[in-house]
């Protein structure tokens, strides 16, 4: 899966690769006119290709996928939700270093 | 070369800001220098350890003095703050708190650094649910809603009236406001609520924010509070470009030894890219960064 890159997730196809998949996933809502989550995307994409084959590393902008961001009630963009089994494990807002995201992604290993 | 156009932008007039524009403009090529003396880390520095000033020296006039010189080599200086940025076509585009527009063939950041959290109860715990450092990024999400903007500068001004765009009602607290005329101007003239006597005590919500405590004891019924402490930084100016940050802290601009970011074109020098903070590394870096953005700015002119 390593191959695949950061998968990009809308509200369409959110509960079928998030909240179904059979491994937990890390998603990033972000938007295009957003400096930090320009930041932090390739933090992101460094994160999957070292943790990609247990978890998922997806992103959902926001701007095209209004009602997911809604329904988790995001406000803050870069939000990234780390999910598991179809619930919120852990949540974190803003650019932040990847050492700290890796520490929040190693709570699902 | 139009009035507004340049070979070198350089945002802050710290000693960075200052060495950057002395070295760029000596290379004959059209300097620009954007930001102000007193919004330097410098201004109320008294300084010991610079080397070749024996004596102690105040910061306020090695300030001074800097601008003089670089004056000398026909920088131009514009006292305001950039409140956007933007690349096309081989050029970049800055915005000035008065909305005036800047292209420059290569541009210097030299910010300098500058606390961004308010430090107040509340803040953390409601970051996410309310509590937004980015206007731009959130702005969005308050449709509707009542904000409050807590800022004395050009970030907490502009990002005010960008909100009136989005919110319902907006409150700008800014008991110590600082920012030019004009932009002071269409604020007066906007339906932006100003408060200027009092500043935020406590930020208040259960799992979102509903309320602003304020240190005179009024409370601001709020759905969001945009804490845009200062004039835009690092992260609000550069990361949208694309401008990579340190790995460890997230905070500063990453350089080689050539102060180039990785965005060709694209300087930094100074407090902005890291510890230590001192005058002599921000001069340092200056140098390198005023030489090497004019030798690119003279390429690409060419080309
Ligand atoms: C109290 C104090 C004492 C100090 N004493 C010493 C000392 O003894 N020796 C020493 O070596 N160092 C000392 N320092 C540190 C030193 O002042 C800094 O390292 C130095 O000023 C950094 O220079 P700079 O050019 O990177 O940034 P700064 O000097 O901080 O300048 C930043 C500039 O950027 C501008 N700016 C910011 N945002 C924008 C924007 N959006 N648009 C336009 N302009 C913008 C500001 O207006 C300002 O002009 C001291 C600092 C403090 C606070």
């Amino acid at each position: 899966m390593a191959e695949q890159g950061v998968l990009d997730v809308n509200d369409g196809n959110f509960e079928s690769e998030i909240l179904k998949a059979d491994k937990p996933a890390l998603v990033d809502f972000w938007a295009p006119w957003c400096g930090p989550c320009k930041a932090i995307a390739p933090v992101m994409e460094e994160l999957e290709e070292t943790y990609g084959e247990s978890i998922i590393f997806a992103r959902c902008n926001v701007d095209n996928s209004p009602n997911t961001p809604a329904q988790y009630s995001i406000r803050a963009i870069p939000t990234l939700i780390l999910f598991q089994n179809g619930k919120v494990a852990d949540q974190v807002v803003g650019a932040v270093p990847k050492s700290h995201l890796e520490a929040f992604v190693k709570k699902v290993l | 070369m139009p009035q507004d156009a340049c070979d070198v932008a350089i945002i802050g007039r710290g000693p960075g800001g200052l060495q950057a524009a002395i070295h760029a403009a000596g290379k004959k090529v059209k300097v620009i220098v954007f930001g102000r003396p007193e919004r330097s880390s410098l201004y109320k520095a008294h300084v010991a350890n610079f080397c070749c000033f024996e004596e102690i020296v105040s910061g306020k006039q090695l300030l001074e003095a800097g601008k003089r010189q670089a004056e000398s080599f026909d920088s131009v200086f514009v006292e305001q703050d950039i409140i956007e940025t933007k690349s096309e076509n081989n050029r970049f585009r800055l915005v000035t708190e008065n909305g005036e527009t800047f292209s420059a063939i290569a541009v210097i950041l030299a910010m300098g650094i500058a606390r961004k959290k308010l430090r107040v109860k509340g803040e953390k715990e409601l970051l996410g649910r309310g509590v937004s450092y980015c206007v731009d990024c959130d702005a969005n999400f308050y449709r509707g809603m009542d904000v409050a903007v807590v800022g004395n500068e050009s970030a907490a001004a502009a990002g005010a009236l960008t909100l009136l765009g989005y919110a319902k009602k907006v409150y700008l607290v800014c008991p110590k406001l600082t920012i030019t005329d004009l932009l002071h101007e269409q604020l007066n003239h906007s339906d932006v609520k100003i408060i200027r006597d009092a500043w935020v005590k406590e930020i208040r919500g259960g799992t979102e924010v509903e309320a602003v405590l304020l240190t005179d004891g009024d409370v601001l019924k709020v759905n969001g509070v945009f804490v845009e402490l200062g004039a835009k930084g690092a992260m609000e100016l550069a990361a949208n470009l694309g401008v990579v940050f340190d790995a460890e802290t997230f905070s500063f601009i990453e350089t080689n030894k050539k102060q180039e970011t990785n965005i060709p074109g694209l300087y930094a020098a100074g407090d902005i890219t890291g510890q230590p903070w001192q005058i002599a590394k921000a001069v340092g870096e200056g140098c390198v960064a005023g030489m090497e953005a004019a030798k690119y700015a003279k390429r690409l002119a060419r080309s």
